[in-house]
């Protein structure tokens, strides 16, 4: 018992806490678009990294304020949502999924590739702590502490988005577009809305992604990540606001008991992949017809 | 109410609707039928804005609406109810009411789920659940109703929308003889209602207890137009279900 608050008041705990929260704000605005939306979208991770680039460039190359570092990275991953929704919405869900991945690549070609502003393959380092209130942020706990506060707030916000009007619309669409339209309802727009929301939280969470590694580069933001989060959301049931809360904390704190077994961290990293790759696996042969369902139309 | 002029729909070259013309006063109940593939269905996702038109005109209410997109013809009262079950499975009974009630251009919807608005518009939709007697379900999923069940969902989910034109596409399809009656009585309610009705049919027996019009459509055509008893004993309604020369009665 010791040992177990031993570990999550340590800084391996409050790590972990860090990691939870940050993947909280990841999963639940994912489960917006995959869960409640049913739009297979791969672009999520893309998001992620518009948000955490543009708070490491604005925090290191112009010194941009904590608030303006924010606010732009909310705010750019919204328009890049908005012009990728413009492009990828009018496809049907198979193209969607492609659509969405292509842009994702897109970006990650962009990162590595345009050197002069995102700094190529070498990253962004020297991002520094968020400076507020007097408070030093670059204490693991104080830092928790906002980040902790951000992740509960979109819950917050999220589970409201669940319960409205707009997220009544967006399962209903999700469900018989046809039949939603017909209801009233600007199927169009409402996703429209759903893929800017989902994206600007993302945007959120790579914003507070790079103020905790106080360094980024291309290889966070790849193909393995953007699964690791849809896992996420797949595991905790795909539209359940519970459940994806749930399966972050899963998924994040299962692999750590491999930390504490005598295998060389050469293997550890592959291990963890494969864990996480075997548990999707299962959780999609599992729940296959509740998962994948059939479109209805008339 | 609703003015059908010179329709013509195709698909990948096949004319599926060849010159419709057609109105409904409001208040009339019309009965549409045909043979499978006469159009029924494709007049209806017309109307409703699904099937885009090649050619005339459709108005509602004095309106042209063949330029707007589906969710704007809802919202100018247009309803319809699908053949194959409209409903949303995975959400319950209120939240399906709930989303033709917050739809509607004279409703503010409640934005948290506490809020006095969200409670006013879930009392609003028990109320209609009540009036088919689905208010004990509720909380269910309205996957979880019976096909009759779900059929008085939907048409009590179109009223809930504010429809004033009601699109019924085989309201007893797939539907128990006793559900059969519950739905007559919804459909004679919105008469009561003064509401505009438009019913795709094959039981004509079932359609002319309300019906004032029926429409016979054939490749895509009205063939004949009248009221029931004339349509019955229409010679040529023989003639596209039966063939010339045989003359078994209709069911």
């Amino acid at each position: 018992m010791t040992s177990i608050l031993e570990i999550l008041t340590s800084d391996y705990g409050v790590h972990l806490a860090i990691l939870v929260s940050l993947y909280l704000i990841l999963a639940q605005s994912l489960n917006l678009t995959f869960g409640l939306g049913q739009l297979f979208n791969l672009a999520h991770v893309a998001s992620y990294a518009v948000g955490a680039y543009a708070t490491a460039l604005l925090s290191t190359d112009y010194g941009a304020t904590f608030g303006v570092c924010v606010a732009s990275s909310i705010t750019l991953s919204a328009l890049f949502a908005l012009l990728l929704g413009v492009i990828s919405l009018r496809l049907s869900t198979d193209y969607f999924a492609i659509g969405t991945l292509a842009f994702s690549s897109v970006i990650s070609a962009l990162l590595i590739n345009w050197k002069s502003v995102t700094h190529g393959v070498l990253g962004v380092p020297g991002i520094p702590r968020p400076e507020l209130f007097g408070i030093d942020f670059y204490q693991n706990g104080n830092f928790l502490a906002l980040i902790g506060a951000v992740a509960i707030l979109t819950q917050a916000v999220f589970y409201l988005l669940y319960h409205s009007p707009f997220g009544r619309s967006l399962r209903a669409l999700a469900e018989f577009e046809r039949a939603a339209a017909s209801l009233g309802k600007n199927t169009r727009r409402t996703r429209n809305i759903a893929f800017c929301v989902s994206s600007a939280f993302a945007g959120l969470a790579g914003s507070f992604f790079a103020y905790y590694l106080n360094y980024i580069d291309p290889s966070s933001f790849g193909l393995g990540e953007m699964v690791f989060i849809l896992t996420i959301v797949i595991v905790g049931s795909p539209g359940s606001f519970w459940g994806v809360i749930g399966g972050t904390a899963f998924l994040v704190l299962l692999p750590e008991p491999l930390r504490f077994l005598d295998i060389s961290s050469a293997y550890l990293g592959p291990m963890r992949q494969l864990l996480h790759a075997f548990i999707l696996f299962a959780v999609v042969w599992w729940k296959r017809d509740k998962l994948f369902p059939q479109r209805r139309t008339v | 109410m609703l003015e059908l002029s010179e329709i013509f729909v195709s698909f990948q070259g096949t004319h599926v609707l060849n010159g419709i013309s057609c109105s409904v006063s409001p208040g009339e109940t019309v009965g549409v039928i045909g043979p499978n593939g006469s159009g029924k269905t494709t007049l209806f996702n017309c109307i409703s804005g699904f099937a885009p038109r090649d050619k005339g005109t459709i108005t509602l209410r004095g309106e042209r609406i063949d330029i707007l997109e589906p969710h704007l013809r809802a919202r100018l009262g247009l309803g319809r109810v699908f053949q194959n079950f409209g409903i949303f499975r995975e959400m319950t009974l209120l939240e399906n009411i709930q989303v033709a009630i917050e739809s509607r251009r004279d409703q503010s919807a409640g934005i948290f789920p506490w809020s006095k608005r969200t409670r006013e518009i879930a009392e609003q939709a028990l109320g209609f659940l009540r009036e088919v007697g689905l208010e004990r379900k509720a909380n269910d999923k309205a996957g979880s109703l019976s096909g009759g069940q779900m059929r008085l969902l939907e048409i009590v989910r179109t009223l809930a929308l504010g429809a004033e034109l009601f699109l019924l596409d085989e309201p007893t399809a797939g539907v128990s003889p006793r559900m059969k009656e519950d739905i007559a009585r919804s459909i004679k309610n919105l008469q009561a209602l003064g509401k505009t009705v438009l019913i795709i049919e094959h039981d004509i027996t079932f359609i002319q207890k309300f019906c004032d019009r029926i429409v016979v459509l054939e490749e895509g055509r009205v063939v004949l137009d009248g009221t029931p008893e004339r349509v019955r004993n229409d010679a040529r309604l023989q003639e596209i279900y039966f063939g010339k020369d045989e003359r078994p009665g209709i069911s």
